[in-house]
């Protein structure tokens, strides 16, 4: 059993309300954590480390848009991973280049208001992205093809995510060295 | 339930819980429910982590050998848990004190210290495994019979570091039930203490390590959301920058050993008394040769605590970009912590309580003694471990991993295969590719730390899969494996998939002593040796095989009826023969038994495990309306708050067009 929401005993869907999924792990880990079976026999803490380890990574498969999307299209049997990667359009490609450009000038002067600024604009775009992905799953229900639509806005999403992961990066960066 | 009574109902064996300080240790134990601190013979609740040897080879621990520091300097290991999993040319190996070490004589052997005491050698492992027996010693007193121990390490302990602790607890002769991370276990003790939900801040600043952890409560549900820190910052740091002033006054140009454990002891005092004290005054001798006369002399010198607080000033920043880090990393603001824990001994400097007011907006709770929370905290969670506790089933642990663990790819680059403020037990799989034709064998490195570069991350082991066929370049599926198990300890498997045959490594992160040498120093620890080691083995077989068949009864009696036909009669016939094994004398017929009665359970441990994952989905559904009434209480109020951020952002996973199986290899060995 590798399907995060079979794991976690959730509904498979896009829009998880993820405070009861957090409180689900936790009620699971009362059940799984190795705590639990600290006087077991070894094959018995075996087993439950396994499938602790188990519900922890669906945890973060789930918390996650990006997986929680990958693992949706999987259960639907969409290929995912390399083969199933979509190209960027070149216009997409041309705005991230360009956005990429001005964040490192920003971070070569250090210019912090810059860098809120360039990662304020993405983190919108990023909401707006994750609604039109969130839409195009509830339409899409169980339609196969219907569903390979959302590969592209995915791809987007994932170019959104490095460079917010970048702005992450440099906002340590400076902060660390204040 | 005590699950070793069989044995001898008069020594019940009751777990205990050790701080493993780097100035001082504590053991605690729980009674009637309650975590109390046990004292030692005389009446001393710390005992200083201070180990002296001497002339006759024996270990002096405690007071005693700090009274015998300032004499031989050389002779008596203070702060010791500074090298643990440390090289031999560690950075802070190499800092202000007053040791003479073992030049390493090959890479393998500079993976860890070792200390030259008079005509020994002696490891930072060794050294430890002293304060524990000690600590091990007082618990027998009261207790006569010690039945396994959680020690608590640093959150920011790395793989090498925890390593070495478990292995100072097994060569003390202690069966480790769990390394715990301290702020985790000081959680536990105001947790538990408060039955209070919420949003937590530990800060915790001891002898020689810093740690900030962010943990949130959930009706006994102390689930860790992220933690940094240093694991080279503490009280020491004060001291030292204090003792370098000291050292000047006293116009000290030749650092003898003498000298040192001197300034050092003095600069300790000084900080001490200035807790309640505005400024001290105190007697310095002047270095014989360097004062004025030639004679040696002595100098009356005031410090201020205003001058205290300026030396400090420059390490508290630092715990500063530690706390906003693990607030980011936690997605939280300082306004959203309810409360800020203060532990270790360093956190009753007044400025240290003032920065940390600062840092987070509001005055830190401190109703608990910063220096035994830890060892309550710890004492506590061995007794669950134990099962001996009333409020087992409510009260649960989710730790996370401090420091991210990768593998080093081409161009020496790490490759983060888990990211810090991963929870534990965690796992993750990666798939790597040969980048050369005919290239027969992977060589991996494993790393820990945040740098880009492997050669900037903790080293923690290399190994080379070897015999893989002659493939094309990119044929070949090396499917890597990482395990971290509930001591935030490292497992790794590598095989390659492409043959079909399956090549399984296995690999244990070292940190410099091997199995044999930790064998080998319980072996000349022990007075008779070989005939001590079987007593032991014998015994800890026998509580193994008693621990699984006390278990297996219980299981029997709750869920016969997941039996299936034939099961039974398996499971009863390897129970009656383990029995009798463990009424004979040969701890490897034991063992053997243990492992037949452990495959006759196996599937029936599965779908036990079912029902409970089962009891756990449908229990919630029914415990709904409880779930409301905690959000009253305010901790669901602080998910919702930050479920927008979650939903948005998870910043510790990679998820690039890259993610499962990139191109990346190993090089070529």
């Amino acid at each position: 059993m590798t399907d995060p929401f079979d794991i976690l005993g959730v509904e498979p869907r896009f829009d998880l309300d993820l405070r009861a999924l957090e409180q689900r792990h936790r009620d699971l880990s009362r059940a799984l954590h190795p705590d639990r079976y600290a006087g077991a026999p070894a094959a018995e803490r075996r087993l439950a480390l396994g499938r602790a380890i188990e519900t922890n990574d669906a945890l973060r498969v789930l918390r996650d848009p990006i997986r929680r999307a990958d693992a949706l299209l999987q259960r639907a049997g969409i290929a995912r991973g390399e083969e199933g990667e979509q190209k960027a359009s070149p216009a997409l490609l041309m705005e991230m280049m360009e956005s990429r450009e001005e964040l490192s000038e920003a971070a070569k002067r250090g210019d912090p208001a810059r860098i809120a600024r360039l990662g304020g604009a993405m983190r919108a775009r990023e909401q707006a992205t994750l609604a039109a992905i969130q839409a195009a799953f509830a339409a899409a229900g169980n339609d196969p093809e219907q569903l390979k639509g959302v590969l592209a806005m995915l791809s987007e999403l994932r170019y959104i995510r490095r460079f917010l992961d970048e702005v992450s990066a440099i906002e340590e960066e400076l902060a660390d060295q204040t | 339930m005590t699950l070793l009574e069989i044995f001898d109902p008069k020594a019940r064996p009751s777990p205990i819980g050790i701080d493993l300080g780097t100035t001082n240790s504590i053991v605690a134990r729980v009674r009637d429910g309650r975590p109390v601190v046990i004292d030692d013979c005389n009446g001393e609740r710390l005992v200083p982590s201070v180990v002296h040897y001497d002339d006759r080879g024996n270990a002096i621990v405690g007071h005693s050998a700090r009274r015998l520091a300032q004499g031989h300097p050389r002779e008596t290991i203070v702060s010791v848990k500074r090298f643990m999993g440390r090289g031999a040319n560690d950075p802070e190996t190499r800092r202000l004190g007053p040791y003479e070490f073992v030049e390493p004589r090959g890479p393998e052997d500079a993976k860890s210290v070792r200390f030259k005491v008079r005509d020994r050698v002696v490891t930072p492992v060794e050294v430890s495994a002293e304060i524990l027996k000690e600590l091990r010693t007082s618990a027998e007193r009261e207790l006569r019979s010690v039945g396994g121990a959680v020690i608590t390490v640093p959150a920011y302990f790395d793989d090498a570091q925890r390593q070495a602790t478990k292995d100072a607890g097994r060569l003390a002769g202690l069966e480790v039930l769990r390394l715990l991370n301290e702020p985790t276990a000081a959680a536990l003790a105001y947790g538990l203490d408060k039955q209070q939900n919420g949003l937590f801040a530990v800060y915790d600043l001891g002898g020689g390590t810093f740690d900030i952890t962010v943990l949130l409560l959930d009706n006994g549900v102390f689930q860790v959301k992220s933690t940094g820190g240093d694991s080279a910052l503490g009280g020491d740091d004060m001291d030292r920058a204090l003792a370098e002033r000291l050292l000047q006054e006293m116009g000290a140009t030749r650092r003898t050993p003498e000298v040192v454990r001197l300034a050092l002891d003095t600069a300790r005092s000084i900080k001490h008394a200035l807790t309640d004290a505005e400024r001290v005054e105190i007697e310095l001798p002047v270095q014989a040769g360097e004062a004025s006369s030639g004679r040696p002399g002595s100098k009356l010198v005031t410090v201020t605590r205003d001058e205290l607080n300026a030396l400090i000033a420059p390490l508290l920043e630092r715990t500063g970009v530690a706390c906003r880090r693990a607030l980011r990393d936690a997605g939280v603001q300082a306004a959203d912590v309810d409360g800020v824990i203060l532990v270790g001994g360093a956190t009753r400097v007044p400025y240290v309580r003032d920065h940390v007011a600062k840092l987070f907006g509001k005055a830190p709770l401190k109703d608990i003694d910063p220096e035994e929370v830890v060892a309550l905290g710890a004492a506590i969670q061995a007794d669950i471990l134990a099962g001996s506790m009333e409020r087992a089933d409510e009260v649960l642990l989710l730790d996370v991993l401090p420091l991210s663990l990768g593998i080093e790819t081409m161009g020496g680059v790490a490759e983060k295969i888990l990211p810090r403020n991963t929870t534990i037990p965690a796992g993750a799989r990666q798939v790597f590719t040969t980048y050369a034709d005919n290239q027969t064998g992977f060589d991996l490195h494993i790393v820990q730390g945040e740098r880009e570069l492997a050669a900037d991350c903790r080293s923690l082991a290399r190994f080379v899969l070897k015999g893989i066929p002659p493939m094309p370049a990119g044929m070949a599926r090396l499917e890597v494996t990482f395990r971290v198990d509930a001591d935030g300890l490292l497992g790794v498997t590598a095989r390659e998939l492409t043959t079909g045959v399956e090549q399984k490594v296995e690999v244990k992160p070292s940190y410099g002593l091997t199995d044999e040498e930790v064998e080998n120093m319980l072996l000349a620890a022990l007075d008779h040796g070989e005939e001590d080691l079987l007593k032991r083995r014998l015994v800890e077989a026998r509580v193994e095989g008693e621990r699984v068949a006390m278990a297996t009864r219980k299981a029997l009696a709750a869920d016969a009826d997941l039996l299936e036909p034939g099961e039974r009669v398996a499971i009863e016939g390897a129970l009656s023969a383990l029995d009798a094994a463990i009424r004979g004398d040969r701890p490897g017929l034991i063992q053997a038994r243990t492992d037949a009665l452990d495959e006759a359970t196996r599937a029936w441990a599965g779908r036990r495990m079912d029902r409970a994952v089962a009891k756990a989905i449908a229990g919630k559904q029914v415990e709904d309306v409880e779930a409301k009434v905690a959000a009253a209480r305010g901790v669901d109020a602080h998910l919702a708050e930050h479920r927008g951020d979650d939903a948005s952002r998870a910043p510790t996973e990679t998820g690039g067009p890259s993610a499962a199986s990139t191109g990346i290899e190993a090089r070529r060995s």
